[in-house]
């Protein structure tokens, strides 16, 4: 198929179709409203349905609903509109059913601003929910890549059981570029039959599935937590997912970013190579599971003397980022937030400040 | 002649690329807000707009249009006449 111009949000939409999502629900907030708007006119002509909720805590619970009933289903939202999920996501989680949420992070807290931000990195990969819950997070840094992950994030959480998140930002969302949907992206629902509502007539086994996050006996709790612990550790070794850039050479210091601001960090580090200063950077697609391997071995180089984390928002990330270099070299944020977006100027003369500290 | 800028405030970002682009610094970011929450442009000074459409082409939303008016007022249309 050839390449076609798009806005960020407006691919989304398009790409969930592509993936063989037929229900959208959501409440409009901006930056992600352009979501709504195009699935709005395009849900009817494949047969599809678009709700509006009248409330992203509404919302939240049509999702589950029909993820209960084994059907693929998205909603988009921004940061506040996340955090009234929040509590659906929990359930959808401890109910095992596959959803995808879309996160066009702008800045915070509370109504915060419109602008791109990514101060949700804590909310998306630390709980935002109450309980034991992960989900797989993944985070375009352009709006080709957010087509590919939209695509892939149905089959991934089909694949796991559980709640998937895009964490896009307004800058991703309300950018255009030039983008081709891959037909084999799409993948065909597997193992519905064995945990989804749909029905007795039209499924294979016959067996009742029932789709509950109650489960009073502590011991039965606790071997359910076990299980949702193993996907996670299965998340973490099969669905890892970074890029490398400028690694393959040494390095006087190691940036960690993802999304738009690693648009950015890659500008810096090809203007600060040809300046004849080597930097790399570790971008992690997958937030959850976090590529820890990847980032303790790239800190780890010889000649790396310092790892920043550049981030929109107050030092998020950064603490995953210790966690994973364990002391192997000092690590230090960078980052502005509520809208600001660091330029390569100003990550260019951090690190150099820092390199000559 | 004069050409005055029509702009679909709805779809406008605010993101100022026409602002830059424009060679006659015609256009300005509004401080009134829209219903989205953005800031969009407006055409500050309409006299000095050449219809060079170059606002209309860099607009990634095609939220500018561009209109030729005519100075003459009906009334002074038809006293002409």
């Amino acid at each position: 198929m050839a390449k076609v111009l798009m806005k960020g949000n407006e691919a989304i939409g398009e790409a969930a179709i592509r993936a063989g999502c037929l229900n959208y629900f959501a409440y409009p907030i901006t930056p992600q409203s352009e979501v709504a708007e195009y699935l709005v006119k395009r849900m009817p002509e494949v047969n599809g349905v678009f709700v509006q909720g009248e409330s992203e805590v509404a919302v939240g619970y049509m999702i589950f609903g029909a993820a209960a009933c084994g059907e693929r289903v998205m909603t988009t939202s921004s940061s506040p509109g996340v955090s009234l999920m929040s509590e659906a996501i929990s359930y959808i989680a401890g109910a095992r059913c596959p959803a995808v949420f879309v996160n066009i992070m702008r800045g915070g807290p509370g109504l915060g601003g419109i602008l791109p931000s990514q101060g949700d990195y804590f909310q998306a990969t630390k709980g935002g929910g109450h309980g034991d819950y992960h989900m797989l997070v993944m985070a375009p840094d352009g709006v080709q890549e957010a087509v590919e992950m939209t695509m892939q994030a149905f089959p991934l959480a089909e694949k796991y059981r559980g709640p998937v998140m895009i964490m896009g930002d307004g800058m991703i969302g309300q950018m255009m570029e030039p983008v081709e949907f891959p037909e084999d992206l799409y993948v065909a629902p597997t193992n519905k039959d064995d945990w989804a509502t749909n029905g007795m007539d039209t499924r294979k086994s016959d067996t009742k599935n029932i789709v509950k996050s109650l489960y009073l006996d502590p011991k039965v709790l606790n071997d359910h937590n076990l299980l949702l612990k193993s996907q996670y550790d299965r998340m973490k070794k099969e669905d890892v997912r970074f890029e490398n850039y400028n690694t393959d050479g040494d390095y006087d210091a190691l940036i960690v970013s993802y999304g738009t601001m690693s648009r950015v960090c890659k500008t810096a580090i090809d203007e600060m190579k040809a300046q004849g200063l080597e930097i790399g950077m570790v971008r992690p697609q997958t937030l959850f599971p976090f590529p820890e391997q990847a980032i303790h071995d790239a800190a780890s180089k010889k000649g790396c003397k310092v790892v920043v984390s550049i981030e929109m928002s107050m030092g998020q990330m950064v603490e995953d980022v210790e966690r994973v270099v364990k002391g192997k070299v000092p690590v230090q944020w960078y980052g502005q937030c509520g809208g600001e977006i660091p330029t390569p100027e100003e990550v260019i003369e951090h690190i150099k400040s820092l390199l000559n500290s | 002649m004069a050409f005055k800028h029509v702009v679909e405030t709805e779809r406008c970002k605010g993101c100022g690329l026409c602002k830059d682009v424009c060679p006659k610094n015609v256009l300005e970011i509004s401080d009134t807000v829209s219903a989205k929450g953005y800031f969009p442009i407006f055409q500050a000074r309409p006299e000095d707009c050449i219809h060079c459409t170059l606002c209309c082409v860099m607009c990634p939303d095609v939220a500018i249009t561009i209109i030729e008016t005519s100075d003459e007022t009906p009334e002074k249309a038809m006293e002409a006449n």
